[in-house]
């Protein structure tokens, strides 16, 4: 506690130094959760997007749409998807594309986004996000996969990195150059989740700042920061476990202020925490930190925000 | 190699604790009776069963968090109804 709240209060204190500089196109916001709701709407003033579980609306009412309609009449709303498993290595049924298209058409928020990840196989649901085998015939039937749901959305999705604890097997590429190939073959934007490659680094014992440079930066527009924690394995190893219940982690910082640095585009970082939630303050203060990873690395940017590279 | 098939048996393995048993039990064997080529059948021995069982178990918290998550969806339409009102 006594740590989390020296952290807040130096962000806050080099934070209220950087909003004093020129505006940036870049945004932080936060991952919208009913249990937060009242803290956001409390402070719209601090948030300048929200990112809301579009599958928790697949199946709402008629008030619960407008609720939302409501809310993103008052910030930017972005729809998150994580039932799609688009980068399955067979074809997607409709049916697990068209809830989103419904939802796009009557929120028409600012932007959706999906997972590289498949999350059934052979009739089986695991639940949620699995890594496929990294081939290069994945990448062709994942790709297929995000141009037809953008065409059924009526818009490209941003493509999100997961968090895997199993190096899939038969994997012929590394994860780097498997996630670039899909964005490219796709020609789709990535939702770079940074404690991802934090937890991916740690856990199959890769460098997260060289794999950051081994992506196309041009690609990324949106960025997730969250916490997790270690945990150990029946072997005894230690392995870091993306729970979303932990404050972000300084390392999680340093990649995004590597990130603003090298990336070309305005930049939309959330926060994501789904549970064991702290006062909002502290959330609050993890954006303002958020902002000024932004702001450092922006300074280390040798070419300036939105100039063509 | 034949991602698609891979990627049955992995989901298989992840969701049914008795299939993972089995595979724990005998790696080759369950793999050549879910149809899979000899090549994935070695692919799939340099999964590591500390990893599996860590993946499994996250897994089915996932499924159980998901279940439980509907229940909190109203209470932020009364926070929008009210920020309605107060605006």
């Amino acid at each position: 506690m006594a740590v989390a709240a020296v952290a807040v209060a130096a962000a806050d204190a080099v934070g209220a130094g950087a909003e004093m500089m020129p505006a940036s196109q870049d945004r932080v916001g936060i991952g919208w959760r009913p249990e937060l709701a009242a803290g956001i709407l409390e402070h719209l003033d601090e948030i300048n997007a929200i990112e809301v579980l579009a599958d928790d609306f697949f199946d709402a009412h008629d008030r619960e749409i407008r609720a939302l309609k409501t809310l993103a009449s008052q910030v930017p709303v972005m729809l998150h998807g994580v039932a799609m498993g688009l980068a399955a290595s067979s074809p997607v049924s409709e049916r697990f594309i068209k809830p989103m298209a419904w939802l796009y058409e009557r929120i028409r928020p600012e932007s959706w986004s999906e997972h590289l990840a498949f999350v059934r196989a052979g009739g089986i649901e695991i639940g949620h996000l699995a890594a496929p085998p990294r081939t290069l015939q994945n990448v062709e039937c994942a790709s297929q996969n995000i141009r037809r749901a953008a065409e059924i959305v009526g818009a490209k999705p941003s493509m999100e990195n997961i968090a895997t604890l199993i190096v899939p097997p038969g994997s012929e590429l590394p994860e780097s150059a498997w996630t670039a190939a899909i964005l490219e073959a796709a020609d789709c934007d990535l939702l770079l989740d940074l404690h991802n490659v934090l937890a991916n680094g740690s856990n199959h014992s890769y460098n997260p700042a060289s794999f950051l440079n081994e992506i196309p930066s041009e690609r990324i527009r949106g960025i997730h920061i969250a916490g997790g924690r270690f945990i150990s394995a029946p072997d005894g190893r230690s392995r870091l476990l993306d729970d979303h219940l932990h404050d972000v982690p300084d390392p999680v910082f340093d990649l995004l202020q590597q990130t603003a640095a090298t990336c070309p585009n305005p930049l939309t970082v959330i926060l994501e925490r789904d549970g064991a939630y702290p006062p909002i303050p502290e959330l609050l203060g993890q954006l303002r930190r958020a902002r000024l990873a932004l702001t450092r690395g922006r300074a280390q940017q040798k070419v300036p925000l939105g100039m063509p590279v | 190699m034949n991602p698609a098939s891979l990627e049955s048996f992995l989901a298989l393995i992840y969701a049914d604790p008795a299939a993972r048993a089995r595979f724990k039990a005998d790696p080759a064997g369950e793999a050549q009776r879910a149809g899979l080529s000899p090549e994935e059948a070695l692919a799939l021995s340099s999964l590591n069963w500390s990893d599996l069982q860590l993946a499994s178990r996250s897994f089915a918290n996932k499924r159980r968090a998901k279940s439980l998550s509907k229940r909190g969806r109203g209470l932020w339409q009364r926070c929008l109804r009210a920020l309605r009102l107060a605006s």
